[in-house]
C-alpha cells in the first residue's frame, strides 16, 4: 500500500511544533553560521565588540593564511595518510574476522569471547591504553608517528568496523557461496568472489565511519605527535586554540577545511548512522 | 596465491584442505593479533605499571607495591578529578536526554519539510569535535565572543565563561550537549518509529491525553533505546578529554581537571608514569563497574517485561 499524503493540518498543536522545530533548528545552526562568518570577517570586523552575524565585508585571508601560513595542508595530509591506511587495515581485518564470525562455528565459545571484547574494549577510554603503548613503542624502538598512530587507532576503528561489517554479513544469504562451491570454487574464492562483491557498500559505509573516526581522534595523536610537522587536524586546531588565541579567522577557515571532507562522507552514510551501535537507522 | 614452483600434488591438495578446514581460525587471526598486541597485552602491562615507581625521564623504574594507588586515595587533586567528571557527566547527561527525547519527539509529529528539518537538526554532531570546540572557544571568548556581544548589547557585564570556576564546568558541558544531543535524537527517532500508528489511534479513541500516550505508549516502548543511549554517553562522557584540553586546560585552578586530564598531566608532563597507570586503572574500574551495574539492571528489566 501507498503511504497516503496526509495534508499538514493547521492547528493550534501543529503551529506550535513548527515554532518549536524552528527554534530546535536556530540552536543547533546558529553556532555554525557564526564559524562561517567569523572566517570571512575582517580582523578589525570581528574586533568590533559589535553583535553582527554577517561580515560587512567579506575578505578570504584568512583561508590563504590558515593554508600557506600556517602548515594547515601539512596537518591535513597527515590525518589523510592516516585515516586512509588506519581504515584499510581495519576493514581488511575486520571483514575477515565478521566473515568468519558469520560464517563458521568455533570452538570453546572463541566468537562470542572475541565479540565480547571488541565490545568492551568501547568503553576504554583511550587514555588508559595510551600509557602501556607510549612504552611498548618506545621499548620497540617504533618512533615513525604516522606508523603509531595507525596501529593506536586500530584499537578503536577495528571493533567498530566488527561490529559493523557484521550486520552486513548476515544480510548475505549463505545460500549464494554454497552455490558457487557446489560448481567447484572452493570456500576462499567463494568469498573472494561471491561475498565481498556483494557486501561491497556495507565494507565502504564501514571504511567511512572508521576515517571519521581517525579523523576525530584525539589523545593519541596529542601524545605522539609531538612536532608540528607531524601534528594532525585536531591538533593543530588545538595548537591554535592554546597558544596563539587571537587568529580566531585562521581558526575557523582551518575548522571549515578540515570539517568539509567528514561533512561529506557523513552525509553519504547518513542512513547507516547509528548501525556501529547495533540499531536500525532512521529513515 | 599461484606458486611458480608446484609442489608435489599431494602435497598441495594437503596444504588446501588444512586450509580449508581452518579458515575460520585464520580469517580471525589479523584482528585477534590486531587485538592481543594492541589492547590486551597493554591492559596487562598497563597494570603491571602500576606497581612501579616509573618516572620516565630519569630512567627510574622501582617497584612499590600498593603505593601508587595508596597515593592516589590521598590525593586530593585525583579525588576532585573525579567528583569534576561526575559533575560533568551529570550535567551533560541529563540535560542531553531531556533535551534529545523532547526533540526526537517534537521530530516525530507532521511536520512540514521534515527531510530538511532532520539532517540539519543532527548536523552539529556531523562536525569534528576539535572544530566543534573551536566554535565555542569563539562564543565563549570573554573579548571577543558572541555572548559576551550579546551581554554588552543590553548593557550587561560580560561574563567568563571558562575561566570562572562556578561555571566552567557547566560551560564545557554545554558545548557537549550541543554536539551531542543530536545523537540522542536519532536513537530515540529509531525508537519512536517502531511504534505503530494504530496504538495512539486506539489511545486517542478511549480519551487518553498527549501526555498520557507519552508514558503509557511512548515511554515503555523507547525504554530500551532510552537505556542504551544514557549507557553510551556516560561511557563517552567518561573519556572527555579534548574539549577540556583546548577549553580549559583543566582550570581554572583544577575546577574543571577531569579524570583524564590528571592522568594526562600526570603521564605525559610530570612523566610519573607507574601514577598515571594506577589512576587510570582506578578510572577503567569506575567505567566498568557504572557499565556492568547498569547493563545487568537492562537486562534484568527487559528479562522482567519478557
Amino acid at each position: 500500500m501507498k503511504p497516503r499524503r496526509k495534508r499538514v493540518r493547521l492547528t493550534f498543536k501543529n503551529v506550535a511544533a513548527h515554532v518549536l522545530a524552528l527554534i530546535v533548528l536556530i540552536i543547533a545552526l546558529f553556532p555554525i553560521a557564526i564559524m562561517v562568518s567569523t572566517s570571512l570577517k575582517t580582523p578589525m570586523e570581528f574586533m568590533s565588540q559589535r553583535l553582527s552575524l554577517w561580515p560587512s565585508k567579506i575578505t578570504w585571508e584568512h583561508y590563504y593564511d590558515v593554508i600557506v601560513e600556517r602548515g594547515f595542508l601539512r596537518f591535513l595530509g597527515n590525518t589523510a595518510v592516516v585515516s586512509i591506511v588506519t581504515t584499510l587495515v581495519a576493514v581488511g581485518a575486520g571483514s575477515m574476522a565478521a566473515y568468519a564470525l558469520t560464517r563458521f562455528r568455533f570452538p570453546r565459545k572463541l566468537d562470542a569471547v572475541f565479540l565480547v571484547w571488541a565490545l568492551v574494549i568501547r568503553t576504554i577510554p583511550p587514555i588508559v591504553l595510551v600509557i602501556p603503548l607510549f612504552v611498548m613503542f618506545r621499548e620497540l624502538g617504533i618512533t615513525n608517528v604516522r606508523l603509531i598512530l595507525i596501529l593506536g587507532y586500530q584499537v578503536y576503528t577495528l571493533p567498530l568496523a566488527i561490529w559493523m561489517l557484521i550486520g552486513f554479513f548476515r544480510e548475505i544469504p549463505k545460500e549464494l557461496e554454497f552455490a558457487a562451491m557446489v560448481d567447484g570454487a572452493s570456500r576462499f574464492r567463494a568469498m573472494v568472489r561471491v561475498v565481498y562483491p556483494l557486501v561491497l557498500p556495507g565494507l565502504a559505509a564501514t571504511a567511512i565511519f572508521c576515517i571519521i573516526q581517525s579523523w576525530n581522534e584525539f589523545t593519541y595523536a596529542l601524545i605522539f605527535a609531538r612536532v608540528p610537522s607531524d601534528f594532525t587536524v585536531p591538533i593543530g586546531i588545538a595548537s591554535f586554540l592554546t597558544e596563539y588565541k587571537t587568529l580566531w579567522g585562521s581558526l575557523t577557515a582551518g575548522g571549515l577545511i578540515s570539517s568539509a571532507p567528514l561533512l561529506l562522507f557523513t552525509a553519504v552514510v547518513q542512513r547507516h548512522l547509528l548501525r556501529g551501535f547495533g540499531l536500525r537507522g532512521v529513515h | 596465491m599461484a606458486k611458480t614452483i608446484a609442489p608435489p600434488v599431494g602435497r598441495a591438495e594437503q596444504i588446501s584442505r588444512w586450509l580449508e578446514k581452518h579458515m575460520g581460525l585464520l580469517l580471525l587471526l589479523p584482528a585477534s593479533l590486531i587485538f592481543l598486541f594492541l589492547t590486551v597485552f597493554p591492559l596487562f602491562y598497563n597494570a603491571y605499571i602500576s606497581f612501579f615507581d616509573y618516572a620516565f625521564i630519569q630512567r627510574l623504574f622501582e617497584f612499590t607495591g600498593l603505593d601508587n594507588y595508596r597515593f592516589l586515595i590521598e590525593d586530593e587533586l585525583f579525588i576532585g578529578s573525579i567528583k569534576n567528571t561526575l559533575r560533568f557527566l551529570l550535567t551533560a547527561t541529563t540535560v542531553e536526554v531531556i533535551v534529545g527525547v523532547a526533540v526526537a519527539v517534537l521530530l516525530n509529529a507532521k511536520l512540514f519539510a521534515k527531510k530538511v528539518i532532520l539532517p540539519l537538526t543532527i548536523l552539529p554532531m556531523m562536525f569534528p569535535t576539535m572544530v566543534v570546540t573551536a566554535i565555542w572557544a569563539i562564543i565563549y571568548d570573554y573579548e571577543y565572543g558572541f555572548f559576551s556581544n550579546v551581554l554588552r548589547t543590553f548593557g550587561l557585564a560580560p561574563v567568563r565563561w571558562l575561566s570562572d570556576h562556578r561555571f566552567a564546568m557547566e560551560s564545557i558541558a554545554l558545548v557537549d550537549v550541543w554536539q551531542w544531543t543530536p545523537f540522542v535524537v536519532l536513537v530515540i527517532l529509531a525508537g519512536l518509529q517502531s511504534i505503530p500508528d494504530y496504538l495512539y489511534e486506539a489511545a486517542q479513541l478511549d480519551g487518553a491525553s498527549d501526555w498520557q500516550q507519552f508514558c503509557h505508549i511512548t515511554l515503555p516502548v523507547i525504554a530500551f533505546h532510552l537505556q542504551l543511549v544514557i549507557l553510551l554517553r556516560v561511557i563517552d562522557g567518561f573519556r572527555l578529554f579534548d574539549k577540556v584540553y583546548a577549553l580549559t586546560g583543566g582550570g581554572p585552578g583544577h575546577s574543571t581537571e577531569t579524570i583524564t586530564m590528571f592522568i594526562f598531566k600526570e603521564g605525559f608532563r610530570y612523566f610519573n608514569l607507574g601514577f598515571a597507570a594506577a589512576a587510570s586503572l582506578v578510572m577503567l574500574l569506575l567505567i566498568l563497574a557504572v557499565s556492568l551495574i547498569y547493563t545487568r539492571r537492562m537486562w534484568r528489566e527487559m528479562c522482567d517485561e519478557a
